[in-house]
């Protein structure tokens, strides 16, 4: 009995795949809870959804469709064109304060219900003051290389 | 400390900062090098030798060169990956051995640098590679570990794989297959991680001989023998040569003379025909379409600059041995070395 | 004695002030760190000396890790890793109207966490040091497996929120074994194309800042953007609602918390994170009341704030008796030393008596600074949430690229993960996932398998993790109450549930 014990909890990794051995663990740990959640939650949830008593997330549901693939699309934007503008400047930090200009600006216009003048105003002073401090404070003081 | 402060210390920190950076600021030079210059590392650690060795070249780089210069410590893969797509030379990188032995290792995310890249001059050697035993330990040298692995012993060696740290303990199994062949297998590795996690093995008794740093490990060398901590040195694979170069009075208390007591030939790991040593020397690395008239730029700011004398002094405070190698002596050189560990790591396998 | 207070000169102290000061900033910015407050002012150290320099960069510390309540509490982004369990409580309470007075118990809870472990770290620093060899690789995995039974007790849903944490383990480990932990440096879970760009996986600052930060903006693009808390719904002047009552009943929290602080600082490579996530547990686990906890009660910033600046002290501890960082702020500090010729290891302290005391004074002296600083700054600081949501989120998104960026010394692809898990984390809350207990298992998975995967290679067998040491023997006692707790209080809820429902 105590050396099949000894036996069954005995383990062996070999070093060149040990990367995978916990991943496995894991592995199995969320197939198992994932068949779990299935069984316990998501299929209740879908039958509700049938008879009507509840809605799909996302689909189901209301939203500011231009609101929220504007900010996707814009996040995206300044992401992608960061890189490439700061590539023509190498390690200048340029590219992340040009492009930060336009995007603060983008986003606060998108962002406001109603656009007054003094409103678009004090978003186009915050969207050249605020990057122009940013960089220099970490770009120019502290020397943090920014794209 | 209250409010009205706050205006002051903020002023007093600009003020600051501008002073350690401001005169750096230049934005034009004469030779091809151009811009901002940033030089990555192989290494994520901004308290390690490599991003500090780095920092005193960088620094008196930028200077005789009259161009913004900066150091980011991003890691091996990505400081590769960063100098594959900059040919401009503004992305310059500096590494050590491991930017080899990683690939004679099989490492994933290394190459063949003398293949992919341009090799740059070498600037410095760290000469702190050693191992160590447990104060208390029956190996009173490695001439007893090596005959005691001979014998059949099993001798447990905490080392990181895959690189600087585990070269040693290639060339320890090498030189037992070569003194006691078939018995080779008794070295085995204990693959570990940080240095504090290959002492943590010894502390714990999951090993015999640990591999360490002159710089991290000295104090510990010091400690009483009836505490757990204590160890002592046994083998440090640097060059007598370049261990002779150290600053007398060695580090923390422990004199260059002792330390020599260390390297070969008073330890001697064979290769066959001579002993093994390894120094971990520090060198710059370009992509492979940069402008040759940069890589005559640095080489020619270096010289210059070794030949002033004063990094010296400031490497030797931190405990760096000078090497100063313009570039075509420093490829050749490389490479001679990778093929001595290369035939090592291969007599193993 | 009288050698060092001649080198605690008027600059000193305006050193450990004015780091304070920055380190605030820094740790006040989503993902600007106390580790990268260091780093970059670490060459500064050369030119003062290394006293000064140690008074700056001690100053920075201990700022950088407090100035992370305060993104966390007032925008529901932790500043820094360590407070993402003040998000927990501190931002339900922001949204009330109440972030004011959140960040005064934070500040209380964070300055009295500092002192503790100052306290802890003067008179016993050689003890303990003694003490934290004997974790080894078993020990800190089952430290690791405590910290983790937080996610069954902290879920609505015990099952939905034990798999989200197991999905948050799968998602760290992604990427490559490290080589640095003694891994075989070998990718897993991603396809060959992504290696390039997954090749260290994601990393962790900026999957926190996406997942919190960028993930809060979306949905509140998906609902308009509308206009958020009016002057009149805030609660600030007069301190905002605060006394110091409230910390009546809660002086037991607030000292456990601070020595579950510093004793986690104090093991090496189990780090920051797991310290507040632990108190946090501790609290959940050991107070009269904690349903309240994660809906907007000060128990819980207490736990979490007194234990993450319990850290500074805790994390100096190797470094100063063994030469070892407790944390990633401490490893570059080990620069600072090098810098100036003086080694850390075991010997440090009898050896460099001055220096000692002086790192004490600095580090007491930060704390106080801190406390005052951020104390009296809250009132306007708090009035960030006043900000227009035009104004505020454009900004939001932009310091968040700039701390992903910077946080691994310029990658762009930790820019592209905010974006990742900015999506991730708006989709998971909308299938009805848990963010929290997600993010703890992103936190804590790649110090799991390390701990447990080399523990496996050096013993051989399950057993160990039982039969290893009586210290193991404790911890599995700790966790099967943490387990057995939030089992009962579980069924208690949803016995209360069918109740209110009948």
């Amino acid at each position: 009995m105590e050396s099949g014990l000894t036996s069954l909890l005995s383990v062996s990794i070999d070093f060149e795949t040990s990367h995978l051995f916990f991943p496995r663990i894991i592995h199995w740990l969320m197939g198992g809870l994932f068949a779990l959640v299935l069984a316990l939650n998501v299929v209740p949830f879908l039958a509700a959804v049938r008879r009507g008593e509840r809605t799909l997330p996302i689909l189901g549901e209301s939203m500011d469709k231009f609101r929220f693939f504007g900010t996707l699309a814009l996040i995206a934007a300044y992401f992608y064109l960061m890189d490439v503008v700061g590539n023509l400047f190498p390690y200048t930090g340029y590219g992340f304060l040009f492009v930060s200009v336009v995007f603060v600006f983008l986003m606060s216009l998108m962002y406001m219900h109603t656009r007054t003048k003094r409103k678009v105003v004090t978003a186009a002073i915050n969207a050249i003051v605020a990057p122009s401090l940013a960089w220099f404070i970490l770009a120019k003081l502290f020397q943090i290389t920014l794209p | 400390m209250s409010m009205p402060n706050v205006p002051k210390t903020l002023g007093v920190s600009v003020l600051m900062a501008g002073m350690a950076f401001g005169s750096a600021a230049v934005m034009a030079a004469d030779g091809p090098l151009r811009g901002n210059i940033r030089v990555v590392i192989g290494s994520t650690s901004t308290g390690g030798d490599t991003y500090q060795n780095s920092s005193i070249v960088v620094d008196a780089l930028s200077e005789k060169l009259d161009l913004n210069m900066k150091v980011d410590a991003v890691g091996a893969s990505s400081a590769f990956r960063f100098l594959d797509r900059d040919s401009r030379g503004n992305t310059l990188m500096i590494f050590h051995d491991q930017s080899y032995l990683g690939y004679l290792y099989g490492v994933e995310g290394y190459d063949n640098i003398f293949e992919k890249y341009t090799i740059g001059p070498t600037v410095a050697i760290n000469p702190g590679n050693a191992y160590l035993v447990p104060k208390d330990s029956p190996y009173e040298n490695m001439e007893e570990v090596i005959e005691a692995v001979g014998n059949g012993e099993e001798v447990r060696v905490a080392i990181q794989p895959g690189g600087v740290s585990e070269i040693g303990f290639s060339a320890l199994k090498n030189a037992i297959s070569i003194e006691y062949p078939g018995m080779e297998d008794n070295l085995v590795a204990v693959n570990t991680g940080s240095q504090a996690d290959k002492n943590q093995q010894l502390f714990d008794d999951q090993a015999d001989l640990i591999n360490g740093t002159v710089q991290a490990n000295e104090q510990y060398t010091r400690l009483p023998e009836d505490d757990q901590k204590a160890m002592r040195f046994v083998w440090l694979t640097a060059r007598q040569s370049t261990i002779e170069q150290a600053p007398e009075e060695g580090l923390g208390q422990t004199s260059r003379e002792q330390l020599l007591q260390y390297v070969e030939p008073n330890v001697s790991v064979t290769m066959g025909d001579e002993n093994f040593t390894f120094d971990k020397e520090f060198f710059f690395l370009y992509n492979k379409d940069m402008d040759p008239a940069i890589v005559e730029q640095i080489d020619t700011a270096l010289s210059e600059i070794y030949a002033e004398g004063e990094i010296q002094e400031v490497q030797k405070k931190s405990f760096f041995i000078p090497n100063f190698k313009p570039s075509d002596e420093a490829a050749e050189y490389l490479e001679n070395k990778m093929t001595v560990y290369k035939e090592i790591i291969e007599n193993i396998q | 004695m009288l050698d060092m207070l001649s080198l605690l000169d008027i600059t000193f102290f305006l050193l450990a002030a004015l780091g304070a000061l920055v380190g605030i900033i820094f740790g006040a910015i989503p993902g600007m760190t106390a580790t990268m407050a260091v780093a970059v002012c670490l060459p500064l150290t050369y030119a003062l000396g290394l006293h000064h320099g140690l008074a700056l960069l001690l100053g920075l510390y201990v700022g950088g890790i407090s100035g992370g309540m305060v993104p966390a509490v007032l925008l529901n982004i932790p500043g820094t890793p360590s407070s993402i369990t003040t998000t927990f409580d501190g931002y339900p309470m922001a949204q009330r109207g109440e972030g004011e007075r959140a960040l005064r118990v934070c500040v209380v809870a964070s300055v009295v966490g500092g002192l503790i472990s100052a306290a802890v770290l003067f008179l016993f620093a050689p003890l303990l040091a003694e003490f934290s060899i004997k974790f080894s690789y078993v020990e800190k995995f089952l430290i690791i497996l405590l910290a983790l039974t937080v996610i069954a007790s902290m879920s609505r849903n015990m099952l939905v929120g034990i798999f989200s944490g197991v999905l948050g383990i799968w998602l760290s480990l992604i990427g490559t074994y490290s080589i640095s932990d003694g891994g075989n440096g070998k990718t897993r879970l991603m396809f060959d194309f992504l290696e390039p760009y997954l090749f260290e996986g994601f990393s962790l600052l900026p999957v926190l800042i996406g997942i919190f930060g960028i993930a809060t903006i979306l949905l509140e693009a998906e609902a308009g953007v509308k206009s958020g808390l009016s002057d009149k719904e805030i609660k600030i002047g007069k301190g905002g609602g605060f006394s110091m009552g409230l910390f009546r009943g809660r002086l037991t929290n607030l000292v456990r918390s601070s020595f579950i602080g510093t004793f986690v600082g104090m093991l090496p490579g189990v780090g920051g994170s797991a310290a507040s996530v632990l108190a946090y547990t501790q609290e959940k686990n050991l107070s009269r009341d904690s349903s309240e906890m994660g809906k907007g009660a000060p128990q819980g910033l207490i736990a979490s704030e007194s234990a993450n600046n319990a850290l500074t002290g805790g994390a100096l501890i190797p470094l100063l008796s063994l030469g070892i960082p407790g944390d990633s702020t401490t490893a570059v500090l080990i620069g600072a030393f090098t810098l100036q010729g003086i080694q850390v290891g075991p010997l440090f302290i009898p050896e460099n008596h001055d220096t000692w005391y002086v790192m004490m004074t600095a580090l007491v002296f930060a704390n106080i600074v801190m406390f005052f600083l951020m104390f009296y700054a809250i009132k306007h600081i708090a009035k960030v949430v006043l900000v227009p949501k035009y104004i505020l989120y454009p900004l939001i998104v932009m310091m968040c690229v700039v701390g992903a960026y910077a946080i691994n010394y310029g990658i762009m692809f930790d820019v592209w993960t905010l974006l990742i898990f900015g999506v991730l984390g708006y989709l998971i809350q909308k299938v009805g996932l848990e963010v929290a207990p997600l993010i703890i298992g992103f936190i804590l998975g790649g110090q799991a398998e390390i701990y447990f995967v080399k523990s496996l290679e050096s013993f051989g067998t399950f057993s160990i993790f039982f039969t290893k040491s009586p210290i193991a023997m404790v911890l599995w006692g700790l966790i099967a109450a943490s387990v057995a707790f939030s089992v009962v209080m579980g069924l208690k809820s949803r016995a209360k549930r069918r109740l209110e429902a009948a």
